[in-house]
Order: structure tokens, then sequence, then C-alpha cells
């Protein structure tokens, strides 16, 4: 075991493991990705093919958590509902992301030298 | 990236964007996005986002130069043969109605970008924007394919050959 390994264990303390399912990550993914546009819950819904249920449940928490936020606006005359990503839910994902990088890049190496 | 150049293709179209709100903001990708598939390069890099075909830079720089944007100021010129791609568009979608826009770019995207059969880039539309109705999904992939569809040499004299009995008939009603 080298010493990456150890650190990663060590920055993984900082990260919240709450947001470490799935469709917690896909949903924190897609919506960081389109920043200050945001994204319709529609276009959640049929993007990631996920019932009502989980979507609303798992959008519910990122929003307590304070990484996303939600308003209505208006398309084509239709009130929609759109999710934002706040600053704190894109340093939050930009510090998974970066953390799941370097993960899988020190699992290779560990592959290796086994 | 050339915002002058979006800013020059909008106010050909006459789209006057109010930045705040989601539905301009929309229409301002989904345009750029078919005008660079049509040759009217500005530079945005697109990806395949949640919401179909999508440019976080284009985004930015609308919000960074709000203002200008809003205003429709620009210092480019769109050359002749630029101008006429964009009357193209206007022609075709004269009511830049977000969803026929949406469902043209996103087909765009999987059959022209990404050169997936018809059926394929249909099925993907179809999964990604399953909110809209089949109406609105056959209005938004014909009229993409009308606006960027280029047939090959050989689909060209296919058609020549299929059309060729028609013209021959033609002509021979004609000469009486």
């Amino acid at each position: 075991m080298n010493s990456d390994f150890l650190s990663l264990i060590k920055e993984s303390e900082a990260l919240n493991s709450d947001v470490f399912s799935l469709i917690r990550l896909l949903l924190l993914s897609s919506i960081a990705n389109v920043g200050k546009d945001g994204v319709t819950y529609r276009e959640l819904k049929a993007a990631l093919g996920v019932s009502d249920g989980a979507l609303f449940t798992n959008l519910s928490f990122l929003e307590k958590t304070g990484y996303v936020t939600s308003k209505e606006i208006t398309l084509e005359g239709k009130n929609l509902k759109s999710y934002q990503i706040t600053q704190e839910g894109l340093l939050a994902w930009e510090r998974i992301s970066n953390w799941l990088k370097k993960f899988v890049e020190c699992g290779g190496k560990n592959n290796e030298s086994g | 990236m050339n915002l002058d150049k979006v800013v020059a293709c909008l106010k050909e179209i006459s789209f006057k964007p109010k930045i705040n709100e989601f539905q301009d903001r929309l229409i301002i990708q989904k345009v750029v996005y078919l005008l660079q598939r049509k040759g009217i390069d500005s530079n945005f890099e697109y990806n395949l986002h949640v919401r179909g075909p999508y440019s976080p830079d284009l985004t930015k720089e609308v919000y960074d130069h709000k203002s200008a944007v809003e205003r429709l100021e620009t210092s480019s010129k769109l050359n002749n043969s630029e101008s006429k791609k964009v009357e193209e568009f206007k022609e075709l979608f004269s009511e830049l109605k977000p969803s026929i826009l949406e469902v043209a770019a996103t087909y765009s995207y999987f059959a022209f970008g990404q050169n997936q059969d018809v059926i394929t880039a249909l099925q993907n539309v179809k999964r990604m924007k399953s909110f809209y109705s089949e109406a609105q999904i056959a209005v938004g992939v014909s009229k993409a394919k009308e606006f960027l569809f280029r047939p090959s040499k050989k689909e060209l004299t296919d058609l020549k050959e299929e059309l060729r009995p028609w013209q021959e008939a033609s002509a021979k009603s004609m000469r009486g």
C-alpha cells in the first residue's frame, strides 16, 4: 500500500459521504454541468431515466443539503421547476470528482505494482 | 470563441433576448448549435449534456456580456454565404419555438454530429426528449433534416434516377 492511498483515505474524510449514491452523483454532476442555466425536472427525469419517487427524494436531499436550489420558470407558457447548482454544491462536486479521479488513478498504480 | 458572431446571427434573425429568461437562453444555445452545424462557426464547443447539446462556455460568455447581447451590439458582420444560411434558418425556424429547436438540435447532434443512422438518432431523441409529443418530435426532426441534410453523390445520382421517368413524362407532355 503506497502513501498516495493513505492520503486518499485522509482526503476522503472531508467528503460528504451522503452524496455517494449513483443517483445523487448523477444529479449533482448533471446540474453542475449546466451551471447558471439550470435544468428542469422533466429533463433530469428523461435523461437519467429515473422514477419520479427517486428523483423527487434525491433532489429534495440535495436541496436540503444546500447543494442545489430550485425555482419556477416558464417555457412555452408552461410553468416548470428548474434546478441550479449553488456555490457550495459546485465546490462539493469539484471536491468529489477530483477525489474520484485520484481514487481511480491510485487503483491503477496499485494494480501495476501488485 | 466568437460571441460577436453569435450576436450578429441573433441580429440577423431579429431575436432580442432577455438573458435572465430561461427560455431565451435556451433559444440562444440551440440557435448557435444549429448554425454551427450549418457551417457558421462561432467556435463554441458543444457536448451532450442532460439538456441535449450544450455549451457551458456560451452561457458564461452570454452572462459576462449580458447588456451587449441584449442590445444586439456587435462589430461582426456576416458574409454573404453566412447570411444565406441564417436566412434559411429563419425561414425554417421562424417562430423560434424552444421545443422545436431543442428537438432539432438534439437530433442534429446524434444524426449529423455522431453520424448515427436515422433510426438510432430518432430513438435517442425520443429518450432524451420524452416529455415532448410525437408531433413536436416529428416537426423538430424534419426541420433539422431539411436544414442540415446534404445528399452524397450516390444519393444525388439515385434521386436523379428516381425522378428520370417523371421528368421524361413531363418533357413528353410539353412537346405535345
